[in-house]
């Protein structure tokens, strides 16, 4: 999947509007999922991806939104970034796939975005390992003794 | 690696996060347009789930099926779809051989009794018993019958197995089949073309293995997700198409303009796919981006279509029948679409007919 647009293609058409106002949509339904979730604490996901939005469309969008105080990078499977836009609760989550490849892009809203967060079995893991870490540590200061 | 081990647990010990689970079932939502919040489940579902026993016979076939789903993904995110998946069996690329070979398929069969899934790519010789392609002196058709007895689902990919693709192309020699005319009391999911979408594969698998159950299916037994519209619906060429600007030729003045390929034999407007969006080799590019139209490989009977190069209405008038139901098919998913292409078909014909009698 790419996100390359059909207009950087000498083939492509040159009439193809550049704006077609899909941004705005998306932008009216950014604001009415905050709302609710400011209200109401219901999150949720608006997936970009598959959305026929042109180059220009998507560079329109991500510049009203622009960004906010929190940008997070993620390396899992390949490289994320994320950032809150200037609207708080709003996030942009965008991962890449090979190369430079945007595999997959979506607005999040909620205070922060899933995959940020620790998962309780990933933490769990963690409290094995780190707990090995420490009975190893442990044995070597009195092995050293 | 113990069997019994979830795929959270196995990718765990390797030093996988559950945020790769949730970025993989991120992609694959947004690739087989599944609600926005059902990427979270499909992650939870994902690492809970055990390692997907995956025996796949490959039939009469050309590998490319194989290529496309192996060489696609390079080892990032989509490559994720070889670690959910244990492929017991696939002459091709297993190490083993001989009877080895075929020990390791019965035993995967046996050791996951009801939970495999069977990939078929290729098409199934019939006649005279099936004695036209064997593996290990077995006909296909009996090895396949045997392999899905016991087997989850069994998932057709390319339109060999989905449809019988070349092998059953006329004067079909062999008695080739598709694989849903052996296998009639197991779920059989299509993943038609020629290859298929390695996108479409991961896809479908990711979604049976976190999901334990089919994606959604369309009468001719292709997700919905990949084949719900056809390859026109979607079409960066459209406008053109609207306009009614086409290419003649592949080297006039309208090819250059980068016009809509209908009158050179583009058979976009009755195929459906996703290479339009999806597109090939990492989303470079795709037959009509490439300046040829769509030979409509993911369809039954291409081969037989009445030539790649002929409009789809002359293909129309000659073969009615087949387009015809494409056509129905068209009315119900992408109503638009199938009737501005009919209705350009309709002048078209006009338009040769008149021509050709003006000849006479």
């Amino acid at each position: 999947m790419t996100l390359a647009p059909a207009s950087s293609h000498p083939h492509a058409p040159r009439e193809a509007p550049a704006l077609t106002g899909m941004a705005d949509a998306v932008l009216a339904e950014v604001a009415a999922r905050l709302e609710d979730y400011a209200e109401t604490g219901r999150a949720a996901t608006i997936e970009l991806t598959a959305m026929p939005l042109t180059t220009e469309d998507r560079a329109e969008l991500e510049a009203w939104l622009g960004r906010g105080e929190v940008a997070v990078t993620i390396e899992s499977a390949g490289h994320s970034e994320i950032w809150e836009t200037r609207f708080s609760g709003v996030w942009f989550v965008r991962h890449f796939g090979e190369g430079d490849r945007i595999a997959t892009e979506s607005i999040e809203i909620a205070d922060a975005p899933l995959i940020v967060r620790s998962h309780p079995a990933d933490m769990r893991a963690a409290a094995r390992r780190l707990a090995a870490l420490c009975a190893d540590q442990s044995t070597r200061t009195r092995r050293d003794a | 690696m113990q069997r019994s081990q979830t795929l959270g647990e196995i990718l765990d010990s390797r030093g996988v996060s559950r945020r790769a689970f949730l970025k993989y079932a991120s992609y694959v939502s947004a690739l087989m347009a599944l609600p926005a919040g059902s990427a979270a489940a499909m992650a939870e579902g994902l690492a809970a789930a055990r390692r997907q026993s995956v025996i796949w016979l490959s039939f009469q076939e050309c590998t490319g099926c194989t290529e496309s789903l192996t060489r696609s993904f390079s080892p990032t995110l989509e490559s994720l779809i070889f670690d959910f998946i244990s492929l017991d069996y696939h002459h091709t690329l297993q190490a083993a051989s001989g009877e080895a070979a075929e020990k390791a398929r019965e035993t995967a069969m046996a050791e996951n009794k009801g939970k495999y899934i069977v990939v078929v790519d290729g098409a199934v010789s019939t006649k005279d018993g099936g004695l036209y392609s064997t593996i290990a002196g077995v006909a296909n058709v009996d090895m396949l019958r045997a392999s899905v007895k016991d087997a989850l689902a069994v998932i057709a990919v390319g339109t060999c197995a989905a449809f019988g693709g070349i092998p059953k192309a006329r004067p079909n020699p062999t008695g080739a089949a598709p694989v849903d005319e052996i296998v009639t009391d197991k779920p059989v999911i299509n993943i038609p073309g020629c290859p298929p979408i390695p996108e479409a594969m991961a896809g479908v698998i990711s979604y049976l293995v976190s999901f334990g159950k089919l994606p959604e299916l369309d009468d001719l037994r292709r997700p919905k997700a990949f084949f719900g519209e056809t390859i026109h619906d979607r079409c960066y060429r459209r406008p053109f198409y609207e306009r009614g600007l086409f290419a003649d030729g592949f080297d006039d003045a309208g090819a250059r303009q980068g016009y809509c390929l209908y009158k050179v034999g583009c058979k976009g407007p009755v195929t459906y796919n996703s290479c339009a969006t999806l597109k090939w080799n990492g989303g470079v590019s795709f037959p009509i981006q490439s300046g040829h139209g769509c030979l409509g490989c993911s369809e039954p009977d291409f081969w037989d279509q009445g030539g790649f190069y002929r409009p789809l209405s002359t293909s129309l008038r000659d073969l009615g029948p087949a387009l015809a139901g494409a056509a129905v098919a068209g009315a119900a998913l992408g109503a638009g679409a199938a009737w501005a292409s009919r209705r350009h078909q309709a002048a078209y014909v006009k338009e040769q007919a008149a021509s050709e009698g003006g000849k006479k």
